[in-house]
């Protein structure tokens, strides 16, 4: 039982990482990527092969992730931010499909649908160490970071350009310079989310950087409450705990667990937008139409 | 009369078939207000985003200062300092009023503004003097979007104040203001301009008109018909006739 729970804590520490950096895009810059798994799992993969070639060093592990998926993240958005709004949207989910198939059939670096396994323990420093005291560091890391950003001139900077990009341009702001910072920023988190989620399960495979996956991730930033700190957080948790709870419910058939795990997102999220259009933990009067 | 800071030769658009703008000259000279004047359509927006590099002209020459800003992204245009409104103001609507006017004083996109603790004094300072110029202290901490009909506009005025730009192109900032908001805009307007900034007002008022332009530039289907003192084109009858909408008569 301990180990089931430090297991779900290690993860929503991970996915909270991934949905806290999402939001830093969604939330305050008001870019909608749909291929958030992407940059989780180029930081997966890379931080899985520096384990296995190089050392199984947590620290670089992370770094390398995290400087893999921010500059891949800057290439791919430089271009694809010129494009507006819905159209991001478009683009993202194009890139997440090729990623996916890059992911099954690179083998050299992937190791292919069948994935990388056999990634050895985390260690710092050549001391082993758990994955959930270096998720939780790494999570609160993040948080922080994001918290200092967002509170001041760049944050407003993203919420300005979210609100309107023309007048922020206006007002002499590099409003492409911002966004690709943003997504960067926020990719960067998903690769270190990705290290930290392929030396906690010593195994990684496509599956968990699919277009669902990208999808789960949004799924929390919006549920938890977009451009808020802790809302994506709480939506994590939430999502995370979802499976486990639906497994607990005796009249539920293991077998329909996946089933009505999916009506209970869909669901949710409906009613949400519906009654909470800002998220759990978001600003009650965001999202409301105004005249 | 100083000067000119910004002057522009020429400028054209068409969109499709249509001639937005055709030929427009013009030029702002520092501590003058000049009101471009003219009916629905007739390209007076346009000329503004043309010199604002939010659409490419097709012809034409925009100067600041002698220095050619044509073809530049509109975020350099501003920070070589042309500052503009919107005629639909484009607030930051889910932000304070205080983070509206704050984030007009950082320019830089990078995750810290440059010029340490020095700098940052100034732009607070900066923005406490736009809030009080424009009367919106007590509302300092609403959001743009809770902000009465009248107060929007002057929040879009304190963005600009704060930007400490040296051309100001409004567009149609007095529009639906009571007369007691007119007369703050004016005494606002006033300020600005006895500190030297160059102002183009686009205004349909022709009471505002009078009070505060020291020129008049008269557009019509794209083109400047007149151009000079107010007294001088108010009173000219064919230009009536076309702002009123008399046409047939007129032609
Ligand atoms: N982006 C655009 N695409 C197509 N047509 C445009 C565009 N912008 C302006 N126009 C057209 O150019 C002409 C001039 O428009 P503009 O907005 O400059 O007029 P205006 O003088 O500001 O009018 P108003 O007093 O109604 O604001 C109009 O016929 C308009 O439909
Ligand atoms: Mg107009």
């Amino acid at each position: 039982m301990i180990a089931y729970l430090t297991n779900l804590a290690a993860l929503a520490a991970i996915f909270g990482i991934l949905a806290a950096t999402l939001n830093v895009a969604v939330g305050y810059a008001g870019i909608f990527s749909v291929a958030h798994a992407v940059f989780f799992g180029l930081g997966a993969y890379a931080g899985a092969q520096i384990a296995l070639v190089l050392v199984p060093d947590a620290l670089v592990a992370m770094l390398v992730a995290g400087l893999v998926s921010g500059v891949l993240s800057l290439c791919l958005a430089l271009p694809a931010l010129r494009v507006r709004g819905e159209y991001f949207v478009a683009a993202s989910l194009g890139l997440q499909m090729m990623a996916t198939t890059l992911f099954s059939e690179w083998k050299t670096v992937t190791g292919g649908i069948g994935g990388l396994t056999g990634i050895p323990r985390p260690h710092i420093f050549g001391v082993e160490v758990g994955t959930l005291p270096l998720a939780l560091a790494a999570l609160g890391l993040i948080l922080l970071a994001t918290a200092a950003l967002m509170r001041g001139a760049f944050g407003r900077t993203l919420r300005s350009i979210r609100d309107a990009e023309s007048a922020a341009e206006a007002l002499g702001k590099n409003v492409a310079a911002a966004k690709a910072l943003a997504v960067a920023f926020a990719c960067a988190g998903a690769g270190v989310a990705g290290a930290l989620f392929a030396l906690h399960m010593q195994f990684v495979n496509v599956e968990s950087f699919n277009l669902d996956q990208s999808v789960l991730i949004m799924a929390m930033v919006i549920i938890g409450g977009t451009g808020t700190l802790l809302g994506p957080l709480v939506g994590a948790v939430i999502l995370l705990s979802l499976p486990a709870g639906l497994a607990f419910l005796p009249f539920i058939p293991a077998t329909e667990v996946g089933a009505v795990q999916q009506m209970v997102y869909g669901l949710a999220m409906t009613l949400l937008m519906i009654f909470r259009p800002a998220g759990l933990v978001g600003d009650l009067s965001r999202g409301k139409s105004t005249a | 009369m100083s000067a000119p800071i910004l002057v522009c030769e020429g400028l054209s658009r068409s969109f499709g078939g249509v001639k937005a703008v055709a030929g427009v000259s013009l030029a702002l000279p520092a501590g003058q207000v000049t009101a471009l004047v003219g009916p629905n359509g007739a390209g007076k927006t346009t000329v503004f985003n043309l010199i604002t590099g939010n659409l490419r002209a097709d012809a034409g020459s925009a100067m600041l200062r002698g220095r050619s800003i044509m073809g530049l992204a509109p975020h350099k245009v501003a920070r070589m300092g042309v500052a503009r409104s919107f005629q639909d103001l484009r607030l930051f609507t889910h932000m304070s009023v205080r983070d509206n006017i704050r984030t007009a004083t950082e320019t830089s996109a990078w995750f810290w503004q440059p010029g340490g603790a020095t700098a940052r004094r100034a732009r607070e300072a900066a923005t406490e003097e736009a809030l009080a110029r424009t009367g919106l202290l007590e509302l300092a901490e609403a959001r743009a979007i809770d902000l009465a009909y009248a107060e929007r506009k002057f929040l879009s005025m304190a963005r600009i104040l704060a930007a400490r730009a040296e051309i100001w192109l409004l567009d149609e900032p007095a529009s639906g203001l009571d007369l007691a908001s007119r007369l703050r805009f004016g005494a606002l307007l006033k300020e600005a301009r006895r500190q030297g900034v160059a102002i183009c007002l686009i205004e349909h008022n022709l009471d505002v008109v009078t009070e505060l332009a020291d020129r008049i530039a008269f557009l019509d289907q794209g083109q400047v018909l007149a151009e000079g003192e107010p007294e001088a084109i108010l009173k000219d009858p064919k230009l009536a006739a076309i702002y009123f909408g008399d046409r047939g008569e007129a032609a």
